[in-house]
């Protein structure tokens, strides 16, 4: 994990669909809008191709944050994907919150023409992980 | 394995901010990586050649572009590889340039992200195999359901371009809703006109077949070859098609479904569409006062249809305009919440209206009471705030459009999706408005939400073009990135069958596992993350593939 300073960089990986909150990112960097370094994407066709293993796997092996970003919901290029995400993201919480690990991750929804909001929601994510990590770290 | 990786500078955009030189000296050293280059623009002649040399002179099987997003250059990079005879599919793009140097200012951090990013793409690559692009043959025929405007227009233009049409109504007439029209505005046309004048030359035409009286009972295949079974007076008929057009319109707002407006219980209460076929039979004194009320059946929360009907503004204004032409001295009240006369002339025709002396007002009307000397109207002027109490002759509902009666039996015989207002779905409501996600099975009309006579048949036109772009080809590209059975890990629970919203897998019933049907799986992956069994993989993005991603983003380097 990198140091700056006294405080700690949270790491974050991102599922984002290709078709919306990928497309979004792109133009998030055609934009030169600026997100912290620790945010990092993995392009996924559709956002109900994220087994719930990935975001198991991605928080065992260090992650700060986990992320599945698909497009809003009745958007869905694959018509109902983004349905079975959700549903799958809000089993998937309950089981973290047994562990304390449900602040890990978050689902949200960004079309592929809101550069802002994608920016918006990683800089919100990071901000907050960093906060709690760093009240942690006191403690 | 003989990975190649080439880090463009992209001029100063990706250099000026991330250590290209460094990345490159960084994973010279790596193992499995033959080649790590860094180059000014690798996607320029020079580079291309580069690529192209290095894969021929070290026995590259794997190449990683750090360069700009994958959606740039995709093609030119695989044509690169195509020309080197490696397989396309070996290539794996990261994007160090829109989602590394130009997010981040920081050029040390920079650099430690691209390098986590680059990493990603080579553990992501060494799963990676080589993929065909599978042709299909394309029947050249299409099925139009519906022989309404939308569809006969969609009919008569693909069977101009020599496609084989198959007609189907469930009427025992063509021509939908708009041959009941009269006087249609503006072009003061009367709506049998319009629909004799398309359905006379389809019935000329010899490459078309006109089923009327006619349902569809099954329907089934893929792309390229639909399975489908009519219903027709004559018993059961088989057909193959290649594609599909649904132009199935709409039905008209039923006014019982609000009882408050009384309709049916007094003759005085008809709809616009009663006006239409029987508006020359009404028995109205010589200054007759008339109410028209708008949005009947539109933008009401209360009844589940919150959306606006678009072509009953337009109706209401023609009631209007036709009381007006045959009693000069009538009194006619329009009570609207809005006057969304959108069309091409519509809002001049708003103030036509107007002129001629049609009150309108801004109203909620709230209760209808018949009486034996006229129907009594109370509502609120919402401009005025005041409650009014006015007795009218006649009440004319302008009642929209309703999705038709039988879009739910449709959408599952096709496996198509309906929105919330139970309309088809389109594809992609700006960038695909034609397609449904099923690959050759397009929506036209009023049937994807309501539409004027006009962009109905522009819609299907549209539609028609769309498909007969698919169809003329003759042979179809099945993308790669689909869905395969491991035959032996499946344990036949039929969990994907359920998940798979294109219905692209089948059940074996004797061998008691399941298959995927190429041509109709779109690629989504959602098999894939529900298996329990890891028996269904879908090729580009493996299980392995993504984890090894995931390792290498949180890695210590």
């Amino acid at each position: 994990m990198a140091e700056d300073g006294k405080n700690k960089n949270p790491e974050i990986v991102g599922f984002a669909c290709s078709y919306c909150t990928f497309k979004a990112s792109e133009m998030a960097g055609s934009l030169r809008l600026k997100y912290p370094d620790g945010v990092r994407l993995i392009q996924v066709p559709c956002s109900s191709r994220v087994d719930p293993a990935f975001v198991i796997k991605a928080i065992f092996e260090g992650a700060d944050g986990v992320f599945v970003a698909g497009c809003h919901p009745g958007d869905c290029h694959f018509i109902k994907g983004n349905y079975f995400t959700r549903r799958k993201i809000a089993a998937l919480k309950e089981m973290l919150d047994a562990f304390k690990l449900k602040d890990k991750l978050r689902l949200f929804w960004v079309s592929a023409a809101e550069a802002r909001r994608f920016i918006d929601k990683v800089t919100t994510m990071y901000n907050e992980i960093k906060e709690r990590e760093n009240v942690r770290e006191k403690a | 394995m003989k990975t190649g990786i080439f880090i463009c500078h992209c001029g100063h955009n990706i250099k000026h901010t991330v250590d290209v030189k460094r990345l490159s000296e960084f994973f010279k050293k790596y193992p499995g990586v033959a080649v790590s280059q860094d180059y000014v623009f690798v996607c320029s002649e020079p580079g291309q050649d580069l690529i192209k040399e290095k894969i021929e002179k070290e026995g590259l099987d794997r190449v990683i572009i750090a360069s700009c997003t994958p959606s740039l250059h995709e093609e030119m990079f695989k044509d690169v590889l195509k020309k080197s005879n490696l397989n396309p599919f070996l290539l794996r793009r990261v994007s160090i340039r829109e989602h590394c140097s130009w997010v981040g200012d920081d050029i040390e951090k920079n650099t430690e992200k691209a390098k986590r990013l680059i990493l990603a793409g080579l553990y992501s690559a060494a799963h990676y195999i080589p993929l065909e692009e599978k042709i299909v043959e394309v029947n050249k025929s299409a099925l139009i359901i519906g022989g309404g405007v939308s569809g006969l227009s969609a009919a008569l233009f693909l069977s101009r371009m020599g496609i084989y049409v198959y007609l189907v109504e469930k009427d025992v007439e063509l021509g939908g809703h708009v041959r009941i029209l009269k006087n249609i505005w503006p072009s003061g046309k009367d709506g049998k006109d319009i629909v004799d004048e398309m359905s006379n030359e389809l019935a000329k035409r010899k490459n078309v077949e006109i089923f009327t009286s006619t349902k569809i009972s099954n329907f089934e295949g893929f792309f390229g070859n639909y399975d489908v079974a009519l219903d027709t007076p004559n018993g059961e008929k088989r057909i193959t098609v290649g594609g599909a057009i649904i132009a199935i319109g709409f039905s008209p707002f039923d006014p019982l479904l609000k009882p408050d407006l009384k309709y049916g219980k007094d003759e005085r209460i008809i709809t616009t569409l009663d006006f239409e076929q029987n508006g020359d039979n009404l028995h109205l004194p010589d200054k007759p006062r008339v109410a028209i009320l708008h949005c009947v059946g539109s933008r009401d929360e209360q009844i589940g249809k919150p959306y606006c009907s678009r072509v009953c503004c337009v109706n209401a204004l023609r009631v209007a305009n036709a009381i007006k032409q045959r009693y000069a001295d009538s009194n006619v009240e329009s009570f609207y919440m809005d006057v969304r006369a959108h069309p091409k002339g519509g809002e001049e025709f708003f103030e036509d209206t107007q002129e001629k002396g049609v009150l309108f007002t801004r109203a909620n009307v709230a209760e209808i009471n018949p009486s034996p000397s006229g129907i009594i109207i109370r509502g609120e002027d919402t401009l005025l705030g005041e409650v009014f109490e006015r007795e009218f002759d006649l009440v004319v509902l302008s009642i929209g459009m309703s999705p038709p009666d039988d879009s739910k039996i449709i959408a599952n015989l096709l496996k198509i999706s309906l929105d919330k207002d139970k309309f088809f779905l389109e594809a992609h409501i700006k960038l695909r408005p034609f397609d449904t996600a099923v690959k050759g099975i397009f929506i036209a009309g009023s049937c994807s939400g309501p539409k004027d006579i006009e962009e109905s048949i522009n819609h299907g036109r549209a539609s028609a073009v769309k498909l007969f772009g698919f169809l003329n080809l003759g042979y179809a590209y099945v993308d790669p990135f689909i869905s395969y059975v491991d035959p032996k890990r499946c344990s036949g629970c039929r969990m994907c069958e359920q998940a798979c919203v294109a219905k692209a897998i089948k059940y074996d019933e004797q061998k008691r596992v399941v298959r995927v049907e190429e041509a109709a799986c779109m690629g989504c992956g959602l098999c894939n993350a529900t298996c329990p069994s890891s028996a269904i993989s879908l090729r580009g993005y493996f299980d392995n593939m993504i984890d090894d991603e995931i390792s290498a983003l949180m890695e210590a380097v």
